[in-house]
């Protein structure tokens, strides 16, 4: 057995490894790392998963229901650390498994990855109590530097791969006029929701498009909550979320970020050009990526977090159609739900901490995109280049520099939309690519009691 | 940070028996195989929040989202508790509307003789931070601070403790008038702050046992029945049970200060406890072995100001959740200010969840004045609450 995997059995275990060990992961982290560019190509299929935010025993949970590493391709979007209790744990796991596994996990940066707000937030003050010293904080602080800002996922399918999983009692269709079986057709499944026992919850057609996710699509912990999960929503936004598709049948590519867009940024290529290898500055483009929501609003808006924007479903529309995007995935915003879908299934928000901070009573989920057959082997020129398809082929430990990430370049991006900005979409509400088929598992906190783990239970602050 | 407390108070889980629990300060902590034990073990739980008060109050201050020199004498831990930005606004905000409420009712007919009796005031530093403010309040207020035993004594030790302290009280008395302490040290009087110990529930006359009811009302010194008072009771009633809550009001109401005298009562208390936040919150403070018992009769905006009324106070009744304080009775300056106090504030959906959970309510009766003369009217009449919810 390796170290690596010694320290990777430890880690899953919620045990921390030693601080050299520590020292010599985040170096070969970040040898791995900065050959990323700044949006990294990854091809479906792919699970996305948003805020994690050291809760360990929920991220063991989100590995249970996702698919273990490196059977189960993942891309994590970032806040990894702080609020939780085990944020070194959480965070040293996904790093280890990004060292080991290079080309089965993505992670880019949250804005939780930044020196100012971990000290803030918790991450500070857990390394100086785990490890007795900054040290270990100063050297995350040095990988977060290095962490890509966004991903692009190209090869999305358009359609659901059949599951075997059976329906939930409580299943919804919201085809009625078909008989609800697990086996039905997929062709034109556009949304289905999993809970963690594999059941199926719900699944919206492509073609009804108004009921859909308007009232909460999720059950299980959250049924007969009477709107509490919807005022929680966005900040600021009281909107249902419902899926629409469109007449075109081309698949775009899937853009995740931890935040949102930027109005300093109108192409995907002007992200590459960023230099992202600096503490997140607290403004700017590479703020605002990690900072910004969506919101009901047209245009711009200020943003009641003090950095970063709100954007509206103009922005969105304008950018996927710009950029040829079916979807931007995002995380950074708390939905009860787990996930929430605006402006028509173009932008989607998905939130991994279940019962955030241990007081919040929300679910998490995590979506699942397909692999489109149709495009198996066509590469696209997003700057993945050297990046494998996946194959659930653990790699040893990578020689520093040599890792699959060798040949990525930046400013690879011909083949994203318009470029540089010459050509404005003439209406916006057509002609936006189809989005993928979204499989969305739904799940609850780990009962960290019954799990052998050791179980701190932490304290939620209240007002006494 | 204060979070990464491991809650050493579990083993008090479970203790469910609602015995009278005449806590005098005598009992013993740790072990209770019986049910006066189990319910000596359930007070002291509820006394200890007052520790969760002061810490929160110590961290909001420290961190610059307001000002109070008394924080830390009325902290009696030697910790300086950090909490994170969402909990500091509340209390900032929690801090702000009840001072709203107080300084409004201070400056209606602002030369009138007044009252405040604060429930379950513990570690409260509101009647210092007022006189510290306007030193001539002290003379035509007469304030009244109400806990457990074990809070009395250590708040009136720490008066005792902090020369400045101590002389912001001494200041407050009239020329050749001395202070009253008890001999334990649990009892202040004075024209001016008076800290009394009392176990709420003995100013019940009902929801308890006949047998248990004391025959006479403890006795609360300098009280007086004739001056417009005002009631306070953040985070207090919501302790016992809805009867034993409704009873203590009712004594205020009819016995304490009587019917032809206006009076007010302004809470603070948590609501919503149905939704998974809610759940979530009931079932935390639960492993720390404290109970809610009033929050699913009291669960929301509305079923405050309709308890309110039913209580007496029918001269009016308001209620507004903290988030909606926050956006609208704090100035936007003020917003701005303690937006950044801390480089903003991440937490944005967790605060609209916390803030939704925690609601201020008053209401007031007019007295034999009627609503022309009624000070509580001219204080808060023209008071923005917040709508209903619609269930």
């Amino acid at each position: 057995m390796s170290d690596l995997d010694k320290a990777i059995a430890l880690l899953r275990a919620c045990r921390l490894i030693p601080e050299n060990q520590v020292r010599e992961l985040c170096y070969k982290a970040r040898e791995l790392l900065i050959e990323e560019g700044n949006v990294v190509g990854v091809d479906a299929p792919v699970t996305i998963c948003g805020d994690i935010h050291g809760q360990f025993h929920d991220l063991m949970e989100l590995f249970r229901v996702g698919g273990d590493v490196p059977d189960t391709n993942y891309l994590f979007m970032g806040d990894f650390v702080d609020r939780g209790f085990y944020s070194l744990e959480s965070f040293l796991l996904l790093l280890c498994l990004k060292v080991r596994y290079p080309d089965r996990i993505t992670l880019i940066r949250g804005n939780h990855e930044s020196r100012q707000i971990t000290t803030v937030y918790g991450f500070y003050d857990e390394c100086l109590r785990k490890y007795g010293s900054a040290n270990v904080w100063r050297y995350c602080c040095e990988v977060f530097d290095y962490l890509a800002l966004g991903a692009l996922v190209s090869g999305a399918a358009t359609n659901l791969e059949p599951t075997s999983a059976t329906l939930a009692d409580t299943f919804v269709d919201t085809d009625d006029s078909q008989s609800s079986t697990p086996a039905t057709d997929y062709a034109d499944i556009d949304i289905e929701v999993l809970n963690a026992n594999n059941e199926i919850l719900s699944r919206y057609r492509r073609r009804d498009r108004d009921p859909l996710m308007s009232s909460s699509p999720v059950r299980g912990g959250m049924s007969g909550s009477n709107g509490a999960p919807r005022a929680a929503g966005a900040a600021g936004t009281g909107a249902t979320a419902d899926s629409g598709g469109s007449a075109s049948n081309d698949g775009g590519a899937v853009l995740c970020v931890h935040g949102g867009l930027s109005p300093l940024i109108d192409t995907i290529d002007k992200i590459r050009l960023l230099d992202r290898k600096q503490e997140v500055p607290h403004e700017g483009a590479m703020c605002d990526l990690l900072w910004s929501d969506p919101d009901e609003i047209d245009g711009w808006g200020l943003s009641p977090r003090g950095a970063g924007f709100l954007f509206g479903a103009d922005i969105v529309k304008c950018f996927n159609h710009r950029n040829d995007l079916s979807l931007i995935a995002r995380a950074h915003q708390l939905v009860m739900e787990g996930f929430k879908e605006m402006f028509d299934a173009t932008i989607v928000t998905v939130w991994s901490a279940p019962n955030y901070c241990y007081r919040c009573g929300n679910v998490a989920a995590i979506l699942e995109l397909a692999e489109d057959g149709s495009n198996a082997g066509f590469a696209r020129s997003n700057g993945d280049a050297g990046r494998s398809r996946g194959l659930p082929m653990p790699m040893p430990m990578p020689m520093p520099g040599i890792g699959p990430g060798g040949l990525q370049g930046q400013g690879q991006g011909q083949g994203q939309g318009q470029g540089g900005g010459g050509l404005i979409p003439r209406q916006m509400d057509i002609g936006h690519r189809m989005a993928p088929g979204r499989r969305y598992r739904v799940f609850e906190a780990a009962p960290q009691d019954s799990r052998g783990m050791p179980a701190k239970k932490p304290v939620a602050d209240y007002f006494l | 940070m204060a979070a990464p407390q491991i809650p050493h108070l579990l083993s008090l889980r479970g203790g469910h028996g609602r015995g009278r629990g005449r806590g005098r300060g005598g009992h013993r902590f740790g072990h209770h195989e019986s049910e006066e034990d189990a319910a000596a073990a359930k007070d002291h739980v509820v006394q200890a929040t007052d520790g969760d008060a002061s810490g929160s109050r110590l961290s909001a201050v420290e961190l610059g989202y307001m000002d109070d020199p008394f924080a830390r004498a009325f902290h009696y831990e030697q910790d300086s508790p950090r909490r994170y930005p969402i909990i500091n606004r509340g209390t900032y905000v929690r801090t702000a509307a009840l001072d709203h409420l107080v300084t409004r009712f201070l400056s209606a007919f602002p030369s009138q003789p007044k009252q405040i009796i604060s429930l379950g005031a513990g570690s409260d530093t509101r009647w210092f931070r007022l006189v510290l403010a306007d030193p001539s309040l002290a003379h035509r207020l007469v304030y009244h601070e109400l806990d457990f035993s074990t809070n009395t004594s250590k708040k009136i030790a720490a008066m005792q403790n902090r020369p400045f302290v101590w002389k912001v009280f001494k200041d407050s008395l009239p020329e050749g008038v001395l202070e009253k302490i008890s001999e334990n040290g649990t009892r202040l009087e004075s024209p001016s702050l008076n800290v009394h110990p009392v176990d709420l529930r003995d100013l019940a006359r009902e929801g308890i046992p006949a047998s248990e009811i004391p025959t006479s009302l403890p006795r609360l010194p300098n009280l007086d029945p004739d001056v417009p008072t005002l009631l306070l009771s953040e985070c207090c009633l919501c302790y016992v049970s809805p009867e034993i809550t409704v009873s203590i009001l009712r004594t205020f109401t009819t016995s304490l200060i009587p019917r032809r005298t206006p009076l007010a009562l302004a809470l603070y208390e948590p609501i919503h406890p149905h939704d998974p936040f809610g759940r979530v919150m009931l079932r935390n403070l639960a492993t720390r072995g404290i109970d809610l018992p009033t929050i699913s009769t009291f669960s929301s905006r509305r079923l405050q100001k309709s308890r309110l009324e039913d209580a007496g106070f029918e001269g009016g009744q308001g209620a507004a959740d903290v988030g909606w304080i926050w956006s609208k009775w704090v100035e936007e300056t003020e917003r701005e200010r303690v937006g950044q106090c801390e480089g903003g504030l991440d937490e944005v959906e967790e605060w609209d969840l916390l803030a939704g959970h925690y609601c201020v309510a008053w209401g007031w009766r007019d007295g034999d004045g009627g609503e022309e003369e009624s000070v509580f009217w001219r204080a808060w009449g023209e008071l923005d609450g917040q709508e209903d919810e619609v269930e």
